[in-house]
């Protein structure tokens, strides 16, 4: 992407900066801060179509340039990375000692480190490895004034302090910018096997589903296409492996299901996140009723589905049933018919206040996040 | 902020809202709540308040705010950093009326439960389900799950299964004024919208207002449990079989090291048969799906053997699996058997450097004439070195506590933590400043304030202040916004 394409939802800032180390971002921030210019971090650029367009942007401050390995034991399984260096990157780096950081992001080759945490960006296989909030054990950020912090630190427990790299994820650059990040790093698996079936009915995918629960099979990540096709991917030694394969093989014959390929998702310009807790995905799909075509992609044990469509399918049902729908792309025109978060919840007070102590001047991507932070 | 209503008055008032019993002002009653599992520092609070629930608790968060009174939250008073020791003129608000564990909701895998819950009461609640609450701190037996939530609390399994802040997925907190509020899930459902405002609170070391509910998550109890006990000539032995094991991609639920001290106590203190002629021991449990957890056992007891474990056991049976464990969680217990007193310690270190590590800790006890033990969760690198000393010898308490801050200096040479899970609280606050710099105290402070603007709960912890300090290198040192009065320290 280059500099001149960059826009979030929308907005092109009047210039594109690119700190060359750590201290050059550090003093360029505090320039800004200086001459009350508001700014956005911009990573692989994967999400910029995430949130509500900024209420003002002079500044893209790209973290292109800070990609290196600060630090990396293999041995303790940790890896100190600066933002801006890419998952692909980092896979390489790290699968030179059989490790990995098991998050899945929208681009490896895009995706950045310091993008992925500011978006908490997950896939399938959060279900066996957690989502960032569980990987990041250190963060180091830059506030809005251009002071360097940092929380946490390098050894996968401590408690020592408050949880500065909890409220760094998600947080969408709106409290600080992500300059560096220790992450805990996980072995290779030394196996594993992916099974896709087509069942007949969403209920025989559930009972299923069930059964791996039951007889406690522990899978690296589940997935149902349509809520039809379930994949399910074990990942392990080999033992463990063929064992659970031909458990979940079993069960998923039970319930009346036939081997078949992984579903291809095709794209469509809208883009939704769904969450509820996890029972309202067995109910009915986790759609409430209003809406007759199935998610397109669940994590059913997660509680999270993925609508890729042609139009906003029972955003409003969702929302009133407990759950959350975030649409994280759809076309400009239909923006202002639809808000893109949904209500902030009743914590907000706090959130705001969180704001106003990181941010005080509202330089720092406003206006993006929930309730116009 | 020292409370200026006679004692009659400030109980009539607190008694009003909780009832007559539940609020203490005679001295004597009040003794039970001048510190918590760290003994040396005692401080009398004003007037202890039990509340029975979460509207209790808002009234007293308002009448204190009313007489600017310091809140100082309590659990079991199990702490081991002075997390819950009162502030001088406080309100202890103590959460141990608040027992019930409200819902257990498996279908959504979570159960809501007050703060005075005990950890492992979830556990024996889950149980006949088949499921269970995955952090196991070794007081789970009587530590409660507020406590937990504000020390962030660990245990022997987190090394698998993450800590207290992995497995809270909502909150109901009452804040600073003493208002209400529901923080990050509410029923199960996953990325509530906005900042991770819950799992900021979660280690906050009740500083960020009262937890009055807690929305837990629930894991189904693996397949299998593999448990290897081996012992070692000496501790460079066990802390290599440590790495190889970490350093091969196996990830145990735990690996816990005792060394030669540690057993000596533990065997005297319980039913253990260990031996007592070995300078150390792992304890290793491997979790999972029972074709995989055979295999990785297999693997695991290559490795101790490669590192030169004398003796391998594998415990026949869960009665024989439950003794091992339950001799490991009693170890803290059992140091009476073998010293008039101790001193816990709780630092950090990469894994790969607990030989090196455990032998300048041992060097530094030497140096002052005093005895150190460890046992300690020897996956994750966290010690818990016992510097035993003898209160009754003038001089030896000053020497074990010496030691023991010279103990979490060796921690951070080696790039490690003050704390891995007993908290920073009052023990430790002026260690943090040797950690982290002032700008990184800056930005927790942000953190809190937005919470507790007046800083009214648990003051002077955490933070280290010239007060606690003194002036020495490290000390807490103001923010420029600070010095200017746009933002003060309570």
């Amino acid at each position: 992407m280059t500099d001149a394409e960059i826009a979030i939802v929308g907005v092109a800032p009047r210039e594109v900066v690119t700190p060359r180390d750590v201290p050059e971002l550090a003093t360029t921030i505090a320039e800004l801060h200086a001459q009350r210019k508001a700014f956005a971090f911009v990573g692989g650029g994967t999400e910029l179509e995430l949130g509500y367009a900024p209420r003002a942007l002079d500044t893209v401050v790209r973290t292109s340039a800070l990609r290196r390995v600060v630090d990396y034991a293999p041995e303790d399984q940790t890896i100190t990375v600066e933002a801006g260096i890419t998952f692909a990157e980092l896979d390489a780096v790290l699968a030179e000692h059989g490790q990995m950081l098991p998050l899945d992001v929208p681009d490896r080759a895009r995706t950045t480190v310091g993008g992925a945490l500011a978006t908490n960006a997950f896939g399938a296989r959060r279900q066996r490895y957690g989502t960032a909030k569980d990987m990041i054990v250190g963060v180091r950020v830059v506030r809005p004034d251009g002071t360097l912090a940092r929380g946490g630190g390098k050894v996968v427990k401590n408690v020592a302090g408050f949880d500065l790299p909890k409220l760094a994820v998600g947080s969408l650059g709106t409290l600080f910018g992500i300059v560096e990040a220790t992450l805990r790093v996980y072995p290779i698996p030394a196996a594993r096997e992916t099974l896709a079936y087509a069942m007949p009915t969403q209920e025989a995918a559930t009972l299923a589903v069930r059964a791996f629960v039951a007889r406690r099979l522990e899978p690296e990540a589940l997935v149902a296409y349509h809520e039809r096709t379930i994949v399910v991917d074990f990942a392990g030694t080999g033992a463990g492996v063929a064992d659970q394969g031909t458990a979940a093989a079993n069960a998923l014959r039970e319930f009346g299901g036939v081997p078949t390929e992984t579903p291809i998702v095709r794209s469509g310009a809208w883009r939704m996140r769904v969450t509820a807790p996890p029972a309202a995905f067995a109910r009915d799909g986790g759609r409430w009723e209003s809406n007759p075509s199935p998610h397109t992609f669940v994590f059913p044990l997660l509680g999270i589905a993925w609508d890729i469509s042609d139009g906003p399918v029972g955003v409003d049902v969702i929302r009133r049933n407990g759950g959350t729908a975030v649409l994280h792309d759809l076309p400009p025109l239909a923006r202002p018919h639809v808000d893109v978060w949904g209500p902030p919840p009743p914590s907000f007070p706090l959130m705001q206040a969180m704001k106003a102590n990181f941010d005080p001047q509202g330089l720092c991507n406003p206006g993006r996040f929930i309730g116009g932070l | 902020m020292i409370a200026t209503l006679p004692a009659a008055d400030l109980h009539a008032r607190f008694a009003a809202i909780v009832g007559e019993r539940n609020a203490i002002v005679a001295p004597t009653d009040l003794r039970t709540y001048e510190c918590d599992g760290l003994l040396g520092y005692r401080v009398r609070p004003a007037i202890v308040a039990l509340p029975a629930n979460t509207d209790e608790v808002a009234a007293c968060v308002r009448l204190a705010r009313e007489l600017d009174m310091p809140i100082v939250p309590r659990g079991a008073g199990t702490g081991l950093s002075g997390g819950a020791l009162p502030s001088e003129g406080c309100v202890v608000i103590g959460l141990a009326r608040m027992k019930q564990i409200l819902a257990i909701d498996l279908a959504n895998r979570v159960a809501r439960v007050q703060p005075g819950v005990i950890n492992l009461d979830i556990t024996r609640a889950l149980a006949p389900d088949g499921y269970y609450y995955a952090p196991d701190p070794s007081s789970q037996s009587v530590c409660t799950i507020g406590g937990n939530v504000a020390e962030n609390s660990g245990g022997a399994h987190c090394l698998k299964y993450g800590f207290t802040v992995n497995h809270v997925l909502g909150l109901t907190l009452v804040t600073g004024d003493g208002t209400i509020v529901q923080l990050g899930s509410v029923a199960g459902e996953p990325d509530p919208l906005g900042y991770d405002l819950c799992g900021v609170v979660v280690g906050s070391e009740g500083m960020t207002g009262i937890v009055t509910e807690v929305l837990v998550r629930t894991l189904r109890t693996p397949q299998a449990t593999r448990t290897l006990f081996a012992t070692f000539p000496s501790t460079d032995e066990a802390g290599d079989a440590v790495s190889r094991i970490i350093g091969a991609g196996i990830i145990p639920a735990a690996i816990e090291m005792c060394d030669q001290l540690a057993i000596e106590a533990i065997v005297a203190a319980t039913a253990v048969d260990w031996p007592l002629d070995v300078g150390a021991l792992l304890l290793m449990d491997v979790d999972g799906v029972v074709a995989e957890v055979d295999e990785t056992a297999a693997h695991a007891e290559e490795h101790l053997r490669a590192a030169g474990a004398v003796e391998i056991r594998r415990p026949k049976d869960d009665a024989e699996r439950a003794l091992a464990w339950k001799g490991r969680k009693a170890a803290f217990a059992a140091m009476g058997r073998i010293s008039p007193n101790y001193y816990v310690q709780d630092g950090v270190i990469p894994r790969k450097e607990i030989a090196t590590v455990l032998r300048e800790i041992a060097a530094l006890g030497a140096e002052q004439g005093l005895r150190v033990a460890n046992v300690f969760h020897a996956g994750d690198g966290n010690l818990h070195p016992l510097v035993l000393y003898d209160g009754r010898i003038p001089g030896e308490e000053a020497k074990a506590e010496h030691v023991g801050g010279e103990i979490l200096r060796v921690c951070l040479r080696h790039g490690g933590s003050v704390t891995g899970e007993h908290g920073v609280g009052h023990d430790k606050a002026c260690y943090l400043g040797e950690q982290f710099s002032a700008d990184d105290l800056d930005a927790m402070m942000a953190i809190r304030t937005a919470f507790d603007p007046e800083r009214r709960f648990n003051p002077e912890k955490v933070f280290p202040t010239p007060r606690l300090c003194g002036d020495k290198p490290g000390a807490y040192v103001p923010h420029a916004v600070e010095q200017s009065g746009e933002a003060g320290r309570g």
